[in-house]
């Protein structure tokens, strides 16, 4: 009988111990806190962070983190140029239909002239970005099926966007286009928080059989099909677009009424990319373009020839009315045939392994969450291992932080400067081995740095040794408490 | 012997790139000189569809250009015929001005965007024309 009188006195207590804790005990508990109960208590917290993301903060975070990094250094510094030189997109704007006193849309034998006055510059391959689906009578379809042909005998490969949101049994292209062998790829492109910041890897096939069995996107399968000696890393989840800035300057040519130069000094970039992003971004696309009414003048223009020959030409139009336009972190408002570009861009750039927004190490593939979460734990250790040191030393000498002069203040305060500057070095550090090792992009890591400096700061503060003191307090109690 | 040979030889070679360009000096004004592609199309209308497909030996040469079309086509008489080629396929000797070409940086210029289709539009602005 005595014993259960004892157990409900001590659940009494502990919880009359909830309301009205012992300060004095609480703090000499929390310097006895377990090194243990300080990892596991902050590993909890950035899994929470990371995987729940509470009110969307962190995604949003994450992104805009990864577009400022896009804006101030990986798009004006560090982009190599090496997809530049290998990509075209030939463009039909409003100025093109009025040059040429021609409506919209045109027939199938204005883009098959059009094409043909490309396959006269020896392209490597050309990409229409345009749908051909429509059941619409018009008589010149033909030319266009005839220009498959003409491709097919060049030996230039001629790929079609395809619709992929038909109804049941529609076709995703023009029946007399297919049957002319016309290649299909699927052109879905995603759109993040209303960015483009990633790309599809996968897409449909539209009945064609690749020899690794996988069905890609427009920018994969043309990747794919043309670099065979750079084989596609085995990719899984998608990939994250890295946008150039460095406009070729043949392209400038055709500019009136403003500069396509991004070049300014390296700290004004920094300040505007902070407080007016606006004025750092790109005025002109990264891709080489020039306008179709060129190739259909005929006219031999050298910086077009050179813009075509050898190279992988998207043919696409950019109109108003026509939505077909994307919102990119380093341009704004473009079409969005310059995304299946860039797309295009970064895979040869990266030589089939873009950057992603998951980890693949062997046969496992780890989301970016997870990823993150396994990312921290290292930091988390060192941190507070850190941290317990110190809790031992203020153990041992109770006393020393009452007898602080101005001196000793000021040394402490660069110290917790100190401390979580270490925190952010070791966040970076371990986002950069992500990055360089795993492929795994700025967005996708740059949370382990947020919740580095957040763990920091509540080492800082002892807020694990006050929960753990707390606790402690509530279970046990005040040894005055038992002794009375 | 050798030597003047292969100097006479040179001295009959000297006009040839001449009488080339002016293989159709006879024929005044705007001119398709030869086919430049393979097959050269033929269209009933600038903007209508292919009639005919001519092999380049079988395209006659010189041929006088009877108009051009706002987008480029030109107008010749082949085999008794007035038909449309694209210049793209044709070598030909143009006197007339080419439009010129230029953008506004339309691109990239953040975040507003026109929501009206064009009408008509203007040519480049008259001082910052960009060369055709």
């Amino acid at each position: 009988m005595a014993e259960p009188q004892a157990t409900r006195g001590a659940i009494a207590a502990a919880l009359s111990r909830i309301g009205k804790p012992n300060r004095e005990h609480m703090a000499q508990s929390a310097l006895q806190v377990s090194r243990w109960w300080v990892a596991a208590l902050m590993i909890a917290f950035a899994t929470w962070q990371i995987m729940l993301d509470p009110f969307g903060f962190s995604s949003l975070t994450q992104r805009y983190t990864q577009d400022i990094s896009n804006l101030l250094i990986t798009g004006p510094y560090l982009y190599p140029q090496t997809g530049r030189d290998k990509i075209s997109v030939a463009l039909i704007e409003e100025d093109t239909l009025h040059t040429l006193q021609m409506g919209w849309p045109w027939n199938y034998g204005i883009h098959a002239r059009a094409l043909d006055s490309l396959l006269v510059l020896h392209p490597r391959a050309v990409v229409v970005d345009l749908l051909f689906v429509d059941q619409r009578k018009d008589d010149t379809l033909a030319d266009l099926a005839g220009e498959v042909r003409r491709y097919r005998e060049a030996g230039v490969p001629l790929y079609f966007a395809a619709a992929t949101d038909l109804p049941e049994g529609a076709l995703p292209l023009r029946r007399e286009l297919i049957a002319a062998g016309a290649k299909m790829v699927d052109p879905t492109i995603l759109v993040n928080q209303g960015m483009t910041r990633q790309y599809p890897v996968e897409g449909l096939c539209f009945g064609s059989k690749p020899a690794d069995g996988l069905c890609r996107s427009l920018a994969l399968t043309v990747y794919r099909d043309l670099y065979p000696d750079q084989p596609l890393a085995p990719l899984k989840g998608k990939m994250e677009i890295v946008w150039g800035m460095r406009t070729n300057p043949a392209f400038t040519r055709w500019i009136t009424g403003g500069s396509c130069s991004i070049d300014m000094p390296f700290s004004r970039r920094m300040w505007l990319a902070f407080f007016d992003p606006e004025a750092v971004r790109a005025r002109c696309p990264y891709s080489s373009y020039f306008p179709v009414e060129k190739l259909m003048m005929g006219d031999d223009d050298p910086d077009v020839a050179a813009m075509a020959r050898n190279r992988i030409v998207f043919y696409g139009a950019s109109l108003e009315g026509v939505q077909d336009k994307s919102f990119t972190p380093v341009n704004g408002l473009i079409a969005s045939v310059f995304v299946h570009a860039m797309a295009l861009d970064n895979l040869i750039t990266f030589r089939g392994n873009p950057e992603q927004d998951v980890a693949t190490i062997g046969p496992v593939t780890l989301g970016s969450n997870l990823a993150q979460v396994l990312a921290i734990i290292p930091v988390i250790l060192i941190l507070s291992w850190l941290h317990m040191g110190d809790v031992r030393r203020r153990a041992k000498r109770p006393k020393a932080a009452e007898q602080k002069g101005a001196g000793a203040y000021i040394a402490d305060k660069l110290a917790s400067f100190a401390w979580h500057v270490l925190a952010f070095a070791l966040a970076m550090g371990v986002g950069l081995v992500l990055t360089l090792t795993l492929g795994l992009s700025v967005a996708n890591w740059v949370e382990v740095i947020f919740v580095s400096l957040v763990i920091g700061g509540m080492l800082l503060f002892s807020v694990p040794d006050a929960i753990w003191g707390y606790l402690h307090h509530v279970a046990v109690g005040a040894p005055r408490e038992e002794c009375s | 012997m050798t030597r003047k040979f292969l100097f006479a030889a040179a001295l009959c070679l000297l006009p040839l790139p001449a009488a080339a360009s002016d293989s159709c000096a006879n024929v005044a004004g705007d001119v398709v000189l030869s086919a430049r592609t393979p097959e050269v199309d033929l269209y009933d209308a600038p903007t209508g569809k292919r009639v005919n497909i001519v092999k380049r030996d079988a395209f006659p040469a010189c041929l006088a250009i009877a108009s051009r079309a706002p987008n480029m086509m030109i107008q010749v008489m082949v085999n008794g015929s007035l038909v449309w080629v694209p210049p793209h396929m044709v070598n030909a000797r143009l006197t007339s001005k080419k439009p010129a070409i230029c953008r506004n940086l339309a691109m990239g210029t953040g975040d507003s965007k026109v929501s009206a289709t064009r009408g008509l539009g203007e040519d480049c602005p008259a001082q910052q024309k960009s060369k055709p």
